[in-house]
């Protein structure tokens, strides 16, 4: 009887658990297909179901431009931080360049609130010129997804792929070389997870966007955030613009539930 | 950290040619990582020293300039400010209540999973969901679950027949209400490292206790609590340092009211900037954030090198 009991048990508080986490995500996918009537409804009913919320999002309110303003400013600024992280975590992991000191340094940017930088570049953009523009959004995120990237991919250039650049330095490959074609390509699909991961960061990102942001350069969360007040809450339709938003994170996470835990962990944990 | 096979490789050569073979090696990694260096500098060094030289200057958006040097007058207001005060303190509550709480339900669930094989893989995937989503999206769709009267959990507690509650509207409440919001989203950050560290636990020490006749009770404390400690440690570091930034919860969510109920610092600072339009002083509060930031970060940082 005990020995059920402990069998049991966890499978118990786990369904449980599950169900709290699954329950609300399940609840605004229902909502997103009810109209917007019957979405109000308390206690619950199934009224008419359709498309009907996904449809207007895109034709009422400018949500491609939303989308498109995110997909841009966070590939820009994956793209920019990616090979820069990429030499600068082999720099570390190999050459141990700047010592602890340095690598403190990098840690610490990305520990820093974004709340703390924001001042400072609204200050800065005020006085370039870069108020409102994509490239001011891109330079913002690479606050945040440069130093996330530079501390993740060190992990990446340590253990067994220095012996085979060693091998090949034997064999005359210069440094650039053994960089270039040995130890890239080897950490290439840790690298690549690791900018899956900057992406959302920069995709997730609000306060920066919030700020720094004008009508053509507003990203989904900001559009998002603004939608809510300026319709009254409209909960059918930013149910449907939530369950789209979602999307691309979701489509990603099969591809980096490997590097997750090091991510998470800022590297400490694998 | 040089590699051992480099070492042996240096050992052979005599000793002029191996600090020239050193010297060129730590150029080669100075001229790689300059441009990241570079631009760190540029959009985060810089930005940091202008905030600071802001915060002695009586600057506002209505007159944005450093003509007026004015000391540690910023900062002697900011901290003589009851406002700013309080909101230290109640961040410092939000921080300690979700670190724990988070901890607490993070650690539990973590155990359950470390000790089943069935369905693991689907309860994992499952509490993945909320890592990754929207802090945004987060608060938005809780505030619709959370409205007074529309909303379907004062629905379902009226089922069980408890009163409706004022989940963000009253300052009693409010506060409470963001805490299980931010477990929601966040709680599964805990479970992910504190399961990486559990999986990765030898299995010798709990089958000699086993042997010994220790119960499952005892093994957990004298064996799985002492060996996980470094894993808590960075672990609840990361956690606090990221919830001491919390932002977008409370934006969307309350906008820090009713009141000043929820009035975390990030959004008490941002209201100061951009409504206040108080850069000078906004900058004071963040130098004073940047410290603690700091501070946390290097005891991480040590905790982190003890890891690995």
């Amino acid at each position: 009887m005990k020995r059920i009991a402990a069998r049991v048990l966890p499978h118990i508080i786990l369904c449980a658990f599950s169900l709290l986490i699954l329950m609300p995500l399940l609840w605004i996918l229902r909502v997103s297909f009810t109209d917007r009537l019957t979405a109000y409804k308390i206690p619950p009913e199934i009224g008419t179901v359709g498309l009907m919320n996904y449809v207007e999002i895109f034709a009422r309110y400018p949500f491609t431009g939303w989308f498109l303003n995110s997909l841009i400013i966070a590939l820009g600024a994956t793209a920019i931080a990616l090979p820069l992280a990429t030499a600068l975590a082999y720099a570390f992991a190999r050459f141990n360049t700047g010592g602890t000191f340095l690598r403190l340094g990098v840690l610490a940017s990305q520990m820093l609130p974004p709340i703390i930088l924001v001042l400072p570049l609204f200050g800065m953009f005020l006085f370039a010129g870069l108020m409102q523009s994509h490239v001011g959004l891109i330079i913002a995120h690479l606050t945040i997804s440069l130093p996330f990237l530079s501390w993740m991919l060190v992990s990446f250039f340590e253990g067994d792929v220095a012996r085979l650049e060693e091998a090949a330095r034997v064999d005359g490959a210069t440094r650039w070389q053994a960089f270039r074609y040995i130890a890239v390509p080897v950490a290439a699909p840790g690298i690549l997870a690791a900018g899956l991961l900057g992406f959302i960061l920069s995709w997730n990102e609000f306060l920066f966007a919030l700020v720094l942001s004008g009508p053509s350069s507003q990203t989904l969360p900001v559009g998002l955030a603004a939608l809510e007040t300026h319709a009254g809450v409209e909960i059918a339709p930013l149910a449907a613009a939530t369950v789209v938003s979602l999307v691309p994170v979701f489509a990603l996470l099969p591809f980096l539930r490997k590097h997750l835990i090091k991510g998470l962990s800022l590297g400490a944990l694998k | 950290m040089t590699l051992a096979a480099d070492d042996r490789r240096l050992n052979d050569l005599p000793r002029a040619e191996q600090t020239a073979v050193e010297r060129r090696d730590r150029m080669f990694g100075w001229l790689i990582a300059s441009p990241s260096l570079g631009l760190l500098f540029l959009v985060i060094l810089f930005p940091v020293f202008w905030a600071l030289y802001t915060s002695v200057h009586d600057y506002t958006l209505i007159a944005p300039n450093f003509d007026t040097f004015n000391g540690i007058d910023n900062y002697t207001k900011a901290l003589g400010d009851p406002e700013f005060r309080h909101t230290l303190w109640l961040t410092a509550f939000f921080v300690a209540a979700v670190v724990l709480l988070e901890f607490a339900l993070g650690f539990l669930v973590a155990l359950m999973l470390n000790s089943v094989e069935r369905f693991k893989a689907i309860y994992y995937a499952i509490l993945l969901c909320p890592l990754l989503m929207n802090p945004v999206i987060v608060g938005l769709i809780w505030r619709m679950f959370l409205h007074p009267s529309l909303g379907i959990v004062n629905y379902l507690l009226s089922l069980v027949g408890i009163d409706p509650v004022n989940w963000l509207g009253s300052t009693k409440v409010a506060l409470w209400t963001i805490v299980m919001v931010d477990i929601w989203h966040q709680v599964s950050f805990m479970i992910v490292l504190l399961l990486a560290g559990l999986s990765a636990l030898p299995r010798e020490p709990y089958e000699a206790a086993r042997v010994d006749g220790a119960s499952a009770l005892r093994s957990f404390w004298h064996i799985t609590v002492p060996l996980m400690l470094p894993v808590i440690a960075v672990t609840l570091l990361i956690r606090l340092i990221f919830a001491v930034k919390t932002y977008d919860l409370v934006y969307i969510m309350t906008r820090g009211g009713p009141g000043v109920a929820t009035d975390l610092v990030s959004y008490f600072i941002y209201r100061t900037a951009f409504v206040g339009l108080n850069i000078g002083e906004a900058s004071a509060m963040s130098a004073i954030l940047l410290a603690v930031i700091m501070g946390l970060t290097v005891w991480l940082h040590r905790y982190m090198r003890s890891l690995t």
